[in-house]
C-alpha cells in the first residue's frame, strides 16, 4: 500500500504552499508599505527555502534514507 | 457543401455555468440536482450497508462480503496502517466519509446521473471542516491546546533563532493549507473530470448534425468520451481514497507524541 507515499505527497505540497503564502505574503505587505517591487519575490524564494528546509526535517533527518 | 455548415450556431463549449441547474420543483436551492443526488447517496449508502451487514453469516453471502471488503479496506487500509493502535474509535468516520465521497463522485459516471456531486465546491468544503475540527479537538483534547501549539510549531532539533522562521509556516500548514487543499483537490478533481466529459459528449454531439466529413470523427469524440469515464471512474476511486487517507493522517499526526 502506497499509504505513506502519498501523505508524504501531500505534507511536502503543504509545506511549500504554506512557505510561500507566508513569506511572500509577507513581502507583499512590505512591498506595499515600503513601496518597493523586490521584497514579494524575495520572501517567496525564502518561503520556498523555509518549506523545503522543513521537509528535509521530517523527511530526512529524522528518518535518514537507508 | 460548406453552406448547411455555415448556418449551423457556433459550437458553445461547457463551462461553469453547465454545473448549475434549476430546481426541480419549487424555488430553493435545496431542490436543485446536486442536493438531490446527496440525499439519494445517503439513502442508498445506508440501505447497502444496512441490508450487507443484516443477515451476518459465518459463510458471508454475496452482498455481505461486497460490504465487508469496503469496511475492510478502510479500517484496515486506512485507519490500521495509518493511525495505528487508537485505529478503533476513527472508524466509523472514515469509513463515512469514504463511502459518502465515493458514492458522491460515482455519480458523475452513472448514465442518467452523470453529476458528481463534490464538483460543487460547497460539498468537499462541508466534509473539510468537519475533518477539521475532528484533528484540531482530537489533538487538543490530548495534549491540551497550549502543548499542541507548541509541539506544532516548534519541531525539536533546530537552532532556536529558526523558530521565528518556521514557527509561522507551520501554524499556516496546520491552520489553513491542509484544509484549503484537502477540499480544493477533491473539487478540482471532480470538476475539471466532468468538464472533460461534458466537452467530449457536447463536441460529438454537434459533430453529428455538421456535414458528412464531420460526422466521422463525432464517433471518435463519443469513443473518447467513454474512455475517459471509464478513467474518470479510477480517479473517483482514487480521490475518494485520498481524501480518506488525509484525513487519517491529519488525526494521527494530531495523535502522535512528537514529530
Amino acid at each position: 500500500m502506497a499509504t505513506n507515499e502519498d501523505g508524504a505527497f501531500w505534507t511536502i505540497i503543504a509545506y511549500l504552499i504554506s512557505g510561500l503564502g507566508f513569506w511572500g505574503g509577507l513581502g507583499y505587505v512590505g512591498d506595499r508599505f515600503f513601496k518597493t517591487d523586490f521584497l514579494t519575490i524575495v520572501g517567496m524564494g525564502f518561503g520556498l527555502g523555509t518549506g523545503l528546509y522543513l521537509i528535509w526535517i521530517k523527511f530526512i533527518k529524522e528518518n535518514p534514507p537507508r | 457543401m460548406l453552406a448547411p455548415h455555415m448556418a449551423q450556431p457556433a459550437f458553445v463549449p461547457p463551462s461553469s455555468s453547465d454545473f448549475f441547474f434549476n430546481p426541480a420543483f419549487g424555488s430553493s436551492i435545496l431542490a436543485t440536482k446536486p442536493v438531490m443526488l446527496l440525499l439519494f447517496s445517503v439513502i442508498l449508502i445506508s440501505v447497502f450497508f444496512t441490508f450487507s451487514a443484516r443477515k451476518a453469516a459465518i459463510l458471508p453471502s454475496r452482498l455481505q462480503f461486497s460490504g465487508e471488503i469496503v469496511y475492510n479496506f478502510v479500517r484496515d487500509g486506512i485507519g490500521k496502517d495509518v493511525i495505528g493502535e487508537e485505529y478503533q474509535r476513527f472508524v466509523p468516520f472514515l469509513f463515512a466519509i469514504f463511502t459518502f465521497v465515493l458514492t458522491n463522485n460515482l455519480f458523475g459516471v452513472v448514465p442518467f446521473m452523470q453529476f458528481p456531486t463534490m464538483s460543487h465546491i460547497g460539498f468537499p468544503v462541508s466534509i473539510t471542516i468537519f475533518v477539521y475540527l475532528v484533528y484540531h479537538y482530537v489533538a487538543i483534547k490530548k495534549k491540551g491546546l497550549g502543548r499542541y501549539l507548541k509541539e506544532m510549531c516548534f519541531m525539536p532539533g533546530v537552532p532556536k533563532a529558526v523558530y521565528v522562521i518556521l514557527a509561522p509556516v507551520e501554524f499556516l500548514t496546520y491552520f489553513a493549507v491542509r484544509p484549503l487543499t484537502l477540499a480544493m483537490r477533491l473539487f478540482g478533481n471532480m470538476f475539471a473530470g466532468h468538464l472533460l466529459l461534458l466537452l467530449f459528449t457536447l463536441g460529438g454531439e454537434y459533430m453529428l448534425k455538421s456535414a458528412l466529413f464531420v460526422k466521422f470523427f463525432a464517433i471518435l469524440s463519443f469513443g473518447l468520451a467513454i474512455g475517459l469515464s471509464f478513467f474518470e471512474m479510477g480517479i473517483q476511486c482514487l480521490q475518494a481514497y485520498i481524501f480518506t487517507l488525509l484525513a487519517a493522517l491529519y488525526i494521527a499526526g494530531a495523535l502522535a507524541d512528537e514529530h
